[in-house]
């Protein structure tokens, strides 16, 4: 079994680590820096995702290849536009029927990059953040929920441990999963040896003391519960914006995101508790951690100024007409930056 | 409320538990009647009873997870160092008692080792300084220091109770309260945890109850045995020797039982004193005639054939060059330690992991292009979770899942419910039997098949004397009728009763193979109480006596759970 582990790094040099390798992809199709960032990220994968940890999110990554691969067929053969044409399917065929391009097909590749890029930043997190590291990071009145988030994340691997020892025990017993009006001799057993397991952990949380000291006056008042929600919102929609190249809209709407978030979560509710959980574990912020996060704190500064500077960095289309991408190297020297966690493992 | 932290020497007991009568919400009758017991401060006490008699519930009483988890009806009192239990909740509590479960995995709530033995100390607040120093010291009382980065899911399970137990001690509760904390754990794995349990007992004063259907390895350590009978009272309680010297049940020590036949004085609680015993009895010239030989292998065209196959996962090899032929009403006892390739072999019978080389026949069909649903026509395998199985409404309709894929089965659900002493419950919903019932209807579930290969994977694990006896008599009538039996089992006793072959696995290779009285004998780990003492193909109490020209019939794995 997997001995001593290496030190995890810090959740939050991840964190900026993982918004820094995100951006590029969100924000246009360019093959340079997709490219620059999708080796850099698949470099940072293979130095972190050893040990079970690794393993258990490896099929995650041959999910993202099947994604990828239906969506360059898809877009071959649905987006019947461009200059060079490369094959024709008869007309009467519904939908696919049409001229196949070159142009549909290289845009299919740069799609299925970006959301293979997008899948192996959140394997590489998913391997290799420390879940109550990360947890830890919640401020104290939240931290039932910080709890609850521990409990879940320990829970994943039993349920699927639970979900394959069910599927063999029916079909020892003759069963042949075919479809989904079959998947009840597979749902139930798992759904009530769930509830099984969960009376058992409340159970085993309330005999640890859980929640023992924590003061009743905690709950979260009705306009944080909505200054966090609109927080959300703002940050999703912001990244669509940012998606889209509406940068001054998604600007605006980020910092909102940002400014209502941090309200939301850091200012006070009813009363000060009575007792304060401690830690036990205090984060660990070493050089690895600066090297990490300075590196991306980097890469973002130099992605945001090209943003302005030279929006066509990011930004590629192959229609109407096949075009060479441009190329802008600062980026793409920095972008390379995205590789320094490969480096640093602790 | 007052710090409990470290014993005060003081006399009154640590429980109290006064005139106890409690009922479930849903129960009909009391789990627990009309119940009276203490606990003295530094004391190891072992509550043994038959499945259902409340000794899980009465465990809960001590941390108030019943009734402030369970709801219900509680009479009477129960006071924990003078906390009535009413009045306090059960986070409250985990300052007085500590509590750790029988399923090692479903209890943990952090990922790691460490986090988990901090996170008590972290919901009361205690100071970082004095939570770091309590870590350390439970991780070395309980020899867990070199786990202490490990992830917990890759533990094994001995290690994994003595996590839950550290756990538990971190808070440095008064009472260390302890829910068959063996009773999923091979042999090893328990012994572990009880040795560390013996240990703190002894050496830090600790009060430890215990709640335990094995007793041969508890009764030794044990400062005192309750009994509960059935309907949730008090059978006996005492010293562990007074104690089992007046049960009348079937989970009786096998020399123990033995010594009672035999009037051995003192009555043997490990096997140490048997041997002195037994050595006072030859010096008098009572010396059992010889056991007599295993029986013939049966004959026959073999069912299952393995022929020099290799398995495992990645590059590792779990078995090697294995070949095994089993024949129809052969039964096989597969015996190894954790890791030998036990439950592999079971896997690969059953077509649900496929050889790396080598070919496996069932009824001489290569099964390396069937599906596991084509192989299960065949071959029938109960999980060792029989709630794995269970989604129907009614057990009637079960039974007719696993025969609308068996195209060839003759039986019919209710005639297998009757062999199994199931008929009566054809109509309710399995999920809804007791924990014996359930065990017995998975087994019907997949009977129903009509296998002529039956494939269980450590069946008796977390079962009582009772439910024991019952599967034993199911499988001796199998094998009778016929069916090929394989069994990965740790549990020598059960083997001594039912296999007529054992098969010895060691790193992936067949070691031994041949008769239980030919492979057990003489082995040092795998063997039965009576073996270690008589040697010579001696396996139960029975063959002793019965090589003293007595009644073999005693109360071994037998006898009904009755109390004087």
């Amino acid at each position: 079994m997997s001995t001593r582990r290496a030190r995890p790094l810090d959740p939050r040099a991840w964190i900026i680590w993982a918004v820094a390798a995100n951006l590029p992809l969100l924000v246009g199709r360019n093959p340079w820096p997709l490219a620059a960032t999708l080796l850099a990220v698949l470099g940072v994968w293979a130095a972190w995702s050893t040990g079970a940890a690794g393993a258990r999110w490896r099929p995650l990554l041959g999910l993202a290849l099947v994604l990828g691969v239906v969506s360059v067929l898809f877009n071959l053969l649905t987006a019947h536009i461009g200059d060079r044409v490369i094959g024709v399917l008869p007309e009467s065929w519904p939908l696919i029927g049409g001229v196949l391009t070159l142009n549909a097909l290289i845009y299919g590749l740069l799609s299925a990059m970006a959301i293979f890029s997008l899948v192996a930043v959140s394997a590489t997190l998913g391997a290799t953040l420390d879940w109550s590291a990360t947890m830890r990071l919640l401020p104290e009145r939240m931290a039932a929920l910080a709890v609850a988030g521990s409990v879940a994340w320990s829970y994943l691997p039993r349920t699927t441990a639970a979900l394959m020892e069910i599927r063999e025990a029916q079909m020892a017993r003759g069963y042949r999963p075919r479809g989904i009006r079959d998947a009840a001799p597979l749902a139930i057993p798992l759904l009530a040896g769930g509830l099984e397991r969960a009376m058992i952990t409340a159970e085993a949380l309330e005999a640890r003391a859980f929640g023992a000291p924590l003061a009743p006056e905690l709950t979260p008042r009705p306009w944080q519960v909505a200054l966090l929600l609109g927080g959300l919102v703002a940050a999703l929609t912001g990244a669509f914006c940012l998606a889209l190249g509406q940068l001054t809209v998604a600007g605006a709407l980020l910092a909102m995101a940002v400014v209502s978030l941090v309200a939301g979560l850091f200012t006070g509710s009813r009363g000060e508790p009575r007792l304060r959980r401690t830690r036990y574990r205090d984060p660990v912020w070493e050089r690895p951690e600066w090297i990490v996060s300075g590196a991306a704190i980097a890469v973002l500064a130099v992605q945001i100024a090209t943003l302005f500077l030279d929006p066509a960095a990011f930004r590629y289309e192959p229609y109407p007409a096949l075009t060479a991408p441009a190329i802008n190297l600062p980026l793409l020297a920095a972008l390379g930056l995205l590789l320094v966690p490969a480096a640093v493992r602790p | 409320m007052s710090a409990p932290g470290r014993l005060t020497p003081r006399e009154e007991p640590i429980v109290t538990v006064s005139e106890l009568t409690y009922r479930y919400p849903e129960g009909d009758t009391p789990a627990l009647r009309e119940l009276t017991w203490v606990v003295d401060p530094g004391e190891f006490v072992t509550v043994t009873g038959p499945s259902g008699s409340g000794k899980s519930t009465l465990l809960r009483c001590l941390n108030g997870l019943t009734p402030h988890f369970s709801g219900g009806t509680f009479d009477g009192t129960v006071t924990i160092a003078g906390h009535d239990t009413r009045h306090y909740s059960p986070r409250v509590l985990a300052r007085l008692t500590g509590f750790v479960f029988q399923d090692p995995e479903a209890q943990f709530v952090a990922g790691r080792v460490d986090d988990e033995l901090a996170f008590g100390m972290e919901q009361l607040g205690v100071p970082v300084v004095t939570m770091r120093k309590r870590v350390e010291e439970v991780l070395d009382l309980l020899g867990i220091a070199a786990l202490r980065d490990r992830e917990i899911a890759t533990l094994s399970g001995g290690e994994q109770q003595r996590v839950a137990v550290a756990a538990a001690l971190a808070l440095q509760p008064s009472i260390l309260a302890l829910d068959e904390p063996t009773s999923q754990l091979d042999p090893w794995g328990a012994e572990e945890v009880l040795a560390a349990l013996n240990r703190l007992s002894e050496d830090l004063g600790l009060t430890v109850v215990l709640a335990e259907h094995r007793l041969e390895r508890v009764v030794a350590h044990a400062d005192r045995l309750t009994v509960l009978a059935p309907d949730g009272t008090v059978a006996l309680d005492g010293r562990p020797r007074d104690t089992l010297r007046l049960a009348e049940m079937g989970n009786l020590p096998p020399l123990f039982a033995l010594g009672r036949r035999l009037d051995w004085d003192p009555l043997p609680l490990s096997i140490k004193e048997g041997r002195s015993a037994q050595r006072r009895d030859a010096a008098l010239g009572r010396v059992p005639a010889p056991a007599p030989p295993d029986p013939a292998p049966p004959g026959g065209t073999p069912v299952v054939a393995l022929q020099r196959v290799r398995a495992g996962w990645d590059r590792n090899n779990v078995l090697r060059d294995v070949d095994l032929d089993v024949r129809p009403g052969e039964l096989v006892a597969l015996m190894g330690r954790n890791g030998s390739g036990k439950t592999t072999l079971l896997r690969l019978v059953a077509g649900l992991h496929r050889p790396s080389s080598g070919r496996v026949l069932i009824g001489g069909q290569d099964t390396a292009r069937l599906h596991p649903a084509d192989i299960a026509q065949t071959v029938g395998y109960l999980p060792q979770n029989p709630s794995a199985l269970f989604f129907a409404e009614t057990l009637q309709a079960e039974l007719g899942f696993t025969l609308k894929h068996h195209r060839h089965s003759e039986l019919d659900p209710e005639a297998t419910l009757a062999t199994l002493g199931l008929e009566h419950a054809i109509d309710r919903n399995p999920r809804d039997l007791s924990g014996g019932e359930r065990e017995r209807a998975a087994l019907a579930a997949v009977l129903v098949g009509g296998p002529r290969v039956l494939l269980l994977d450590e069946p008796t694990r977390g079962m009582d004397a009772a439910r024991k006896r019952a599967l034993i008599k199911t499988l001796l009538q199998l094998r009778d009728d016929g069916v090929a039996i394989l069994l990965a089992t740790h549990d020598v006793e059960l083997v001594a009763e039912v296999a007529n072959r054992v098969t010895l696995l060691g790193d992936g290779r067949i070691v031994a193979d041949g008769g239980p009285r030919t492979v057990l004998s003489g082995s040092l780990t795998f063997t039965t109480a009576v073996n270690k003492l008589y040697g010579d193909g001696f396996l139960t109490p029975g063959d002793i006596l019965a090589g003293l020209g007595m009644n073999r019939s005693v109360e071994p794995l037998a006898g009904t759970i009755e109390f004087v």
